[in-house]
């Protein structure tokens, strides 16, 4: 009986090690599903070879209309990691896929749920809700990663959010974050010296998602074309903010991932100039990392504030 | 002369040493008084460099004196809010018409308030419930508790609930691309999947989505009356469902889902009937869909459909016949711009105990969204029946649609 579960015993040993050998050998990356590029982009700096990421948006979407694709849900079921923006950016689609995704870890107040907005001194928090203003966010404005300072809790998040899951690599991920926060404040130095000329340079963009931006480098918003949060504009609304646009001498229509046909419109009528920024990265080579998404937005408006405002 | 001069040369000696003398040191005081200045100017330099510093101070213990009152000012809130704070996010969907049956008259219909409530239980589950207030009465249409957090990608829910059978069934009324339930649905199904019952999901470990679903319900439709729910029977005389769904993504716009259900019920017995047979009631379902990703608010395009095959035995004039009756539905829907879709449903419905007669509706259909949750719909359909069950499905009808949604009132993923 003896000789027999000894037998078994090294069966089972070699069983073992061939199943588990290869994986201790070859060690699988850490898989981190992103929501918007940014995101996938720093965990990509902080985990280095030691994770693979994948964003679920590729920049071009509109963050509140992205489709809910059944295609999510494999890359959620077997994510180690989901990183967010969180500030209710992803509810209109995030919630209905880790509904079916059965992957419980990564399910909101979990360890391996990393919301990116904790720290964020979060800007327009409404007093009170009430869809008679429009479609609010709850909590804020939540387009916090277009203030390049917000980047480095950001990427702070993702480092903590990375520690907290796999702390035998704390060490890596801490050293790597350093540099990429060495790399981000060279950028912020650069970029705040270079937007000098942006100070008061006034704006008015379609959807109200600029502040955390216009604040961080001095532009003054005039108004938005929606008439409230996600509501479209009213013909009335329209000749306002023409006759505001032109009152004010206002030289920058921003639009984002909306149609073009209303900040055209206001161009044709006021000479201001149209310019379509990114609210996320992704969505072409140039604005692949988010220290090119920032760049490209801020030469952008640099180019159209040389025009000087209108006449 | 000499004496005059012997006595004015010392005055002017002394008045030429005094004058040596008096300027330097005049120059001398004003070195001193410069560097007075400069040393008071040093000085108020300093003091304002602390003081600024001091504001400084003064500014930041501001800030987090701030922070702290509003992190107290939370907790209050948190306190005061204390016995609320973790009440189900609730919401409520109203729906109504005014229509014109050409064989029927008119109707201000009100189709129905939908009160929904959900919220996790707790690490484990979570729970929904749709309470639905029409003319004709008040019913819980769901009332459901669904896993969260199951082992080997298993998910399982109880209840009652709008089983996994096929795509619209799983729809609520109010939120069907188009105003009415498809008579194919209607007839061949029972209307929306309503069930009681429980089931079992199973999520693929696979890059493509796949998931099965296991059921077994004491019936499935909302409509139903073959089986009286109401009491206990032999388990042959529930029904079983199987379900297999993926999905594709054929570019980053355009992907095409695809499901096959099957509903088995081993022993219906109706009145009259000296045996009892079983019923099959299977369903394919497709949907082609065209997202640009840029433009997902202003462009899409929807075409969908569903095939029904009911098997079962039914009373003829002959007598008591297995009979078994195909149908479906059909719908495209383009996004025209931000507000406005257009689309057109075609519908083929069966009768059940007879096939050979059946009613096909054309139903072309205009949606203007004032925002999202707002939403106006105008259809004409024209029923070309033969069935004449019912005067209301037959002939010319056009209706007018209003739905809007109050709160926090969302269906998930299955009605994407």
């Amino acid at each position: 009986m003896r000789a027999y579960l000894e037998r078994c015993g090294k069966i089972l040993c070699v069983v073992g090690c061939l199943l588990g050998g290869p994986a201790v050998l070859e060690a699988q990356p850490i898989r981190i599903v992103t929501t918007v590029p940014d995101l996938a982009d720093m965990a990509q700096q902080i985990g280095k070879p030691l994770v693979q990421v994948e964003s679920l948006t590729t920049g071009v979407e509109f963050m509140h209309a992205v489709p809910v694709k059944p295609s999510f849900v494999p890359k959620l079921n077997r994510a180690d990691l989901l990183v967010v923006m969180g500030l209710d950016l992803e509810s209109a689609w995030l919630p209905a896929l880790l509904e079916v995704a059965s992957n419980p870890k990564i399910l909101p107040g979990q360890a391996a749920y990393v919301d990116c907005s904790v720290g964020i001194s979060v800007v327009e928090v409404p007093r009170g809700l009430d869809r008679g203003e429009g479609d609010v966010h709850p909590k804020g404005n939540p387009h916090y990663n277009l203030d390049p300072l917000n980047g480095k809790i950001m990427a702070r998040n993702i480092a903590d959010g990375l520690s907290r899951n796999f702390p035998q690599h704390r060490a890596a991920f801490e050293a790597n974050l350093k540099t990429y926060l060495a790399e981000l404040d060279r950028a912020i130095a650069r970029w705040l010296a270079v937007a000098e000329p942006l100070k008061g340079l006034k704006f008015v963009s379609y959807h109200n998602d600029w502040t955390y931006f216009a604040n961080r480098f001095g532009l003054r918003q005039v108004g938005t074309i929606e008439v409230k949060p996600g509501i479209e504009p009213t013909a009335t609304h329209l000749v306002q903010l023409v006759e505001k646009v032109r009152q004010e001498k206002v030289p920058v229509i921003i639009y984002g991932p909306q149609s073009d046909r209303y900040p055209r419109q206001l161009a044709n009528q006021t000479g201001a100039t149209v310019l379509r920024l990114q609210q996320i990265a992704g969505g072409s080579a140039e604005t692949k990392t988010y220290v090119g998404f920032i760049d490209h937005n801020i030469k952008a408006l640099l180019a159209a504030a040389k025009k000087g405002p209108l006449p | 002369m000499h004496r005059f001069l012997s006595q004015t040369r010392l005055p002017a000696a002394l008045l030429l040493a005094w004058t040596a003398g008096l300027f330097p040191c005049e120059a001398l005081g004003q070195q001193a008084e410069i560097e007075s200045l400069r040393a008071l100017v040093r000085d108020m330099q300093q003091q304002l460099e602390s003081a600024l510093n001091r504001i400084e101070q003064l500014e930041k213990e501001r800030a987090g004196d701030s922070a702290k009152v509003q992190q107290v000012e939370k907790s209050v809130a948190a306190v005061r809010g204390a016995p609320s704070i973790l009440n189900p996010a609730i919401g409520v969907a109203i729906d109504a018409t005014a229509e014109h049956r050409a064989k029927a008259g008119g109707d201000f219909n009100f189709r129905a308030a939908e009160i929904g409530i959900a919220a996790n239980v707790d690490p484990y589950a979570r729970a929904y419930a749709f309470i639905t207030g029409s003319k004709d009465e008040v019913e819980v249409e769901e009332a459901a508790i669904v896993t969260t957090s199951l082992p080997w990608n298993l998910q399982a829910r109880a209840g009652r609930f709008f089983a996994d059978f096929g795509r619209l069934a799983k729809f609520h009324p109010h939120e069907y691309p188009f105003v009415n339930t498809p008579l194919s649905l209607e007839r061949i199904v029972g209307g929306e999947s309503k069930a009681d019952g429980i089931e079992l999901s199973y999520l693929f470990p696979t890059p493509l989505f796949l998931r099965a679903t296991l059921g077994g319900y004491n019936k499935l439709g909302a409509e139903n009356e073959r089986l009286d729910e109401t009491r206990s029977r032999a388990w042959s005389r529930f029904t079983y469902l199987g379900r297999l769904q993926s999905y594709f993504d054929l570019t980053d716009h355009q992907s095409v889902e695809l499901g096959a259900s099957l509903a088995y019920t081993p022993s219906i017995r109706l009145a009259g009937d000296p045996r009892s047979g079983d019923r099959s009631l299977g369903g394919i379902d497709i949907t082609y869909r065209y997202q640009p990703l840029a433009r997902t608010l202003y462009q899409g395009f929807t075409l969908g459909g569903e095939f029904f095959g009911n098997s079962e035995r039914v009373e003829r004039a002959s007598g008591f016949k297995r009979v078994f009756a195909p149908g479906g539905y059909a719908y495209g829907e383009a996004k025209i711009n931000r507000a406005w879709s257009a689309g057109f449903l075609w519908d083929h419905a069966p009768s059940l105990s007879s096939p050979g007669k059946k009613t096909i509706g054309y139903s072309p259909f205009l949606t203007w969204w004032l925002s999202e949750f707002n939403r106006l719909r105008f259809q004409y359909s024209y029923l070309d029946d033969d069935v004449r069950e019912e005067k209301s499905e037959r002939g010319h009808q056009f209706f007018l649609q209003w739905t809007t949604v109050l709160g926090a009132h969302t269906h998930g993923f299955r009605t994407r």
